[in-house]
């Protein structure tokens, strides 16, 4: 029997050393040469998903999935697994139970998976158009050509898809607005600047699988009638670059992009430009002004890009998953994708779960499943069991929901009505030792560097809420702070230029709504109730719960923490500097907070 | 620094005239040079027939690009949501203590420059530092003089 | 098509900004970035007023907000004063050397923020009409430098620019008189940049810095100007009396 060892070669397991278990692979079957009894070959792919337990390799057609591989067990899993088709036990995922998990399908993180938009993700090599091609790719555009623009929109309407990007809005009549439009020439464009913190679903479709990207957008083209296009990827995510560009010179070499597209006549040039480190270029009239070579600042819309976009020209702008799922769309029909997900949320969703939860990584899922089953079902639960306190969705636009709300749908709509947002999927789960006032600090600080500048209230507004929330957090807060920052976050919705600053404020009003005794605490009492603002609390070891097993000296970066061995320990407060580090690395619970008085 | 203009002048040339390469020219620049020398600049916007000042603009604008040289190794330590939330800022405290220097700031060595950077889309390996190309995952205090001293002992020779 | 402002009916043409509707018909907006000249800046969101399609409101900025038929526009409603007023204490802070920003404060009844430090002294609301005026009307001397909170306006590396004709363009924008043009004799002082006046070959009054002529004069494919408007014109009159005088 033949072999295939796919070893994931996405940004995290690289980061975890896949690279060298790749090329240890290799030089022993290299070495072994044609004495093996099994013919087998390695290939590299793109992000599994399940990075934290990186470096993932699958031995196919066996299905063994091993996780946290090292070269040192490369010649162990080729003797056992490769040879004679046994497995490596100890390489195996173990379950909530401590079971051993075999197969991908078993496994609690993979099984409630519905895999649209990252189908080829970890099966193919995204090098290689052939293995793109022989995974059925490429036969959506081929059919698209026998299509009209009217019947190509038709089935995008019929799916339901909503832009993944944002703000939800429906895919079709973006392409329907294009395609009316007499202007010639039209561009498509793919938004791969992604700029979320906490989501990483377009970085992983454009590594793992960029020829997905490219068929989606070349579908588009033909419906809008464009014959240029433009994929803007972040320039820090160098492999997605790489491989995007590589992806499009095999197309035209193979004759599917290029001056005859797949042999009906028709011209499609696609190219990448990188993005320039600016998250507001995520906005579609920014990410324009980035490509036409100028600072990416936001136009008033209308005229929306579909009318007037890049150079001025009818643009259609899509977002990497959005796209992602316009092959499947175009080859199953759209009334098969819109059979899954929720009535105004059609298909499924990547999500990238992260943060205090114990399995993190990407999870596509049908639209319309709880948060609840997302981090407990899938994520396993709360790092250490400790009790969930919120979950912040859709990035800096979005809010953050806390655990009465566990059980509300994830969808479009849903979210927004809750005072968040789907926005591109991240999902931070949060703890108790959290402090939602510094998450909301946090958010706005990000945004007051990433803003553009160009209008008023989101320049000056976010200055100015930084500046109550930072005073809020170092004990300086006033009465009358909530109701300000209230005040500003609605002047911020109603008065700014583009979405950045509209939706800035949902993460301070979103943890004032639920939230708002965190604030209260910190104002009137000095206090962080999660033991994270560092001028509002102390730490102190408790004696009794110290069984002195020297951890938190050993984490302490100062020098604070001094006691000898089986001796409970004690925290010198004047070389304290509160990071926590102690309370992260005690296993015992010892490790407690209390308010101390702020400057 | 002496700057080579006719490395220079060979990044200008592999784009065609239009002000819409400016980006992808200065982000050239910035990666053969570490940083967009004034002299690149100028030459750009001969080149471009555009405003200085309208480069200028997007050099101070776009943080990919910087206008100051830079360290020889350039850490970016991430601080997106789920590394913020494990602890990136401590580890900016960390470097701070180990190099003397700050998020934006170069080591007086001229080793190392520190960047605080926005989600570097590794969420799972929070918190997450990225030295020069190379991925550091789950960075905790005590790891990061072990990461450092390996760049240091590098250039001791 | 028509629609109403403030329980005015209006009638308008598609396309029409809604504030250039407005200011037909008596009704006054407030602005600040709002130049005839260079229109579409959208930036200080001064002008801001609730608009009900549908039974739908939203709050725009009416200088860049096309007009649709049947939209009801209130100009003073509850709401618009509220993100108004709240816009407009923000540029206190920014510009607390103002008086324009100050007077339209104590109009406009904006909220007095003290609890919160004044961002920047000086005048600048960093609307960017000065960029707008000289990259279109002039020579692209300077441009919004930063993003975010840091943004500025400036010329590159902060130096006395190279290609600044010190035509004053910008100046002449500036809604709040941020840019200080300082003349004697015979200089003009602009972005830390002197030039000479050249003055009117027959009466004497300065016509422009030396720069600034030959700019002029290039673009127009002319001779730099010697006299100033007025005496252009006189001139002009001689030569026609000269040459047709004797025919009265």
């Amino acid at each position: 029997m033949n072999r295939t060892i796919l070893v994931c070669c996405g940004t995290g397991c690289l980061a975890n050393g896949s690279k060298g278990v790749a090329d240890e692979f290799q030089r022993l079957i290299d070495q072994r040469g044609t004495d093996a009894r099994v013919k087998c070959y390695v290939k590299r792919t793109g992000c599994n998903g399940f990075c934290e337990n990186g470096p993932i390799v699958k031995v196919m057609p066996d299905d063994i999935i091993y996780y946290k591989v090292r070269e040192k067990d490369v010649a162990e899993i080729l003797d056992k697994t490769v040879e004679k088709g046994e497995t490596v036990d100890r390489l195996l995922y173990r379950d909530d139970q401590g079971r051993p998990v075999k197969h991908q399908h078993e496994n609690p993180f993979y099984a409630p998976q519905h895999k649209t938009a990252l189908r080829n993700i970890g099966a193919i090599d995204p090098t290689r158009v052939e293995d793109y091609i022989a995974a059925g790719g490429y036969e959506a555009l081929k059919k698209a050509l026998a299509m009209t623009p009217a019947e190509i929109i038709e089935q995008v309407k019929r799916s339901g898809l909503r832009g993944r990007g944002g703000a939800g809005f429906p895919t079709w009549r973006k392409w329907q607005t294009a395609a009316e439009q007499e202007a010639t020439p039209k561009y498509v464009a793919c938004n791969g600047d992604e700029g979320d913190p906490g989501a990483f679903m377009d970085r992983s479709v454009l590594e793992g699988d960029p020829h997905t990207v490219l068929e989606g957008l070349a579908i588009c083209a033909l419906a809008i009638g464009a014959e240029e296009g433009f994929l803007y990827i972040r320039d820090e995510y160098g492999l997605a670059v790489r491989n995007v560009t590589t992806a499009i010179a095999d197309a035209e070499r193979h004759g599917i992009l290029g001056d005859d597209v797949l042999g009906s006549g028709r011209r499609l040039k696609l190219s990448v430009v990188r993005g320039g480190g600016a998250f507001v270029c995520g906005e579609e009239t920014a990410l324009i002004a980035s490509i036409e070579g100028s600072c990416g600042e936001p136009r008033p819309r209308p005229p929306f890009p579909a009318v007037k976009g890049l150079f001025g020209q009818p643009t259609v702008l899509n977002n990497v998953e959005t796209l992602a799922n316009i092959p499947v769309i175009l080859k199953d029909g759209g009334d098969a994708f819109a059979a899954v997900g929720t009535e105004g949320s059609k298909g499924t969703k990547v999500f990238a779960l992260v943060g205090k939860v114990k399995r993190t990584g990407l999870v596509e899922i049908p639209m319309g499943a709880t948060l609840r089953h997302l981090i407990y079902d899938i994520g396993g639960g709360i790092q250490n069991d400790r009790p969930f306190k919120a979950v912040q969705t859709g990035g800096p636009s979005g809010g953050c929901i806390p655990a009465h709300m566990l059980d509300l749908p994830v969808d479009f709509d849903t979210l927004k009505s809750h005072g968040a947002m789907m926005g591109s999927g991240g999902m931070i789960v949060m703890d108790d030792r959290s402090c939602m006032v510094e998450v909301a600090r946090y958010y706005i600080n990000f945004l007051a560097e990433e803003s553009c500048g160009k209008c008023t209230p989101c320049r000056e507004g976010l200055r100015k809420m930084l500046e109550i929330l930072t005073d809020i957090c170092e004990g300086r807060g006033q009465e009358g702070d909530i109701q300000l920052l209230e005040q500003l976050g609605h002047t911020l919705q109603d008065s700014c230029l583009c979405a950045l600053g509209k939706t800035a404020p949902n993460p301070v009003l979103t943890t004032i709504q639920y939230f708002r005794d965190e604030y209260e605490a910190h104002i009137r009492e000095h206090r962080c109730p999660a033991g994270v603002c560092v001028k509002l609390t102390a730490f102190r070891i408790d004696a009794d719960r110290c069984r002195g097993c020297t951890a938190c000296a050993r984490a302490c970066p100062t020098g604070a923490i001094t006691g000898a061995v089986k001796q409970p320990h004690v925290i010198d407060s004047s070389k304290c500097i509160s990071c926590g580090s102690c309370r992260e690395a005690c296993r015992f619970d010892a490790v407690e907070t209390e308010g101390r008085d702020a400057v | 620094m002496q700057i080579d203009m006719d490395e220079v002048l060979e990044i200008l040339h592999r784009y065609p005239r239009e002000k819409r390469h400016s980006l992808a020219i200065m982000q050239d620049l910035q990666h053969h040079f570490n940083y967009i020398p004034r002299e690149g600049m100028e030459a750009l916007a001969e080149y471009l027939e555009c405003p200085l000042s309208s480069l200028y603009s997007m050099a101070t604008f776009y943080r990919a690009l910087s206008l100051k040289p830079k360290g020889k190794h350039i850490i970016k330590l991430c601080d997106g949501t789920a590394c913020h939330i494990r602890g990136s800022v401590n580890l900016a405290g960390g470097i701070g203590r180990l190099l003397g220097i700050g998020a934006g700031e170069t080591s007086a060595d001229g080793l190392f420059s520190l960047e605080l950077v926005n989600c570097l889309g590794s969420c799972a390996l929070a918190p997450v530092m990225v030295v020069d190309d190379t991925y550091y995952g789950k960075v905790t205090l005590e790891k990061l003089p072990e990461i450092l001293n390996k760049y240091r002992e590098e250039a001791a020779g | 098509m028509t629609i109403t402002i403030d329980g005015k009916r209006c009638t308008c043409e598609k396309g029409e900004k809604l504030l250039a509707v407005a200011r037909r018909n008596w009704i006054p907006i407030p602005t600040l970035c709002h130049h005839e000249s260079l229109p579409g800046q959208a930036s200080c969101r001064v002008c801001l007023v609730e608009v009900v399609q549908q039974g739908r409101s939203s709050v725009v900025a009416s200088c860049v907000y096309p007009v649709e038929d049947g939209i009801e526009v209130y100009t003073n409603s509850d709401r618009v004063r509220a993100e108004r007023g709240m816009v407009l204490a923000l540029l206190r802070k920014r510009a607390p050397d103002s008086q324009l920003i100050a007077d339209m404060c104590r109009l406009y009844d904006a909220p007095d923020l003290d609890r919160v430090k004044v961002s920047v002294p000086g005048k600048c609301i960093l609307c960017g009409l000065c960029v707008r005026a000289c990259t279109e009307l002039s020579v692209g001397a300077i441009s919004t430098v930063n993003r975010g909170v840091t943004k500025e306006i400036a010329t590159p590396y902060h130096e006395p620019s190279a290609v600044c004709v010190g035509c004053g363009s910008c100046a002449s924008v500036c809604p709040t008189g941020a840019i200080e043009i300082v003349e004697t004799a015979d200089t003009r002082t602009i972005w830390d940049k002197t030039f000479r006046l050249v003055r009117c070959a027959r009466c004497g009054e300065p016509i422009g810095t030396e720069e600034e002529l030959a700019h002029a004069a290039r673009k127009g494919g002319t001779e730099p100007d010697t006299l100033c408007e007025r005496c252009r014109r006189r001139s002009m009159t001689d030569v026609l009396a000269a040459t047709y005088g004797d025919r009265e």
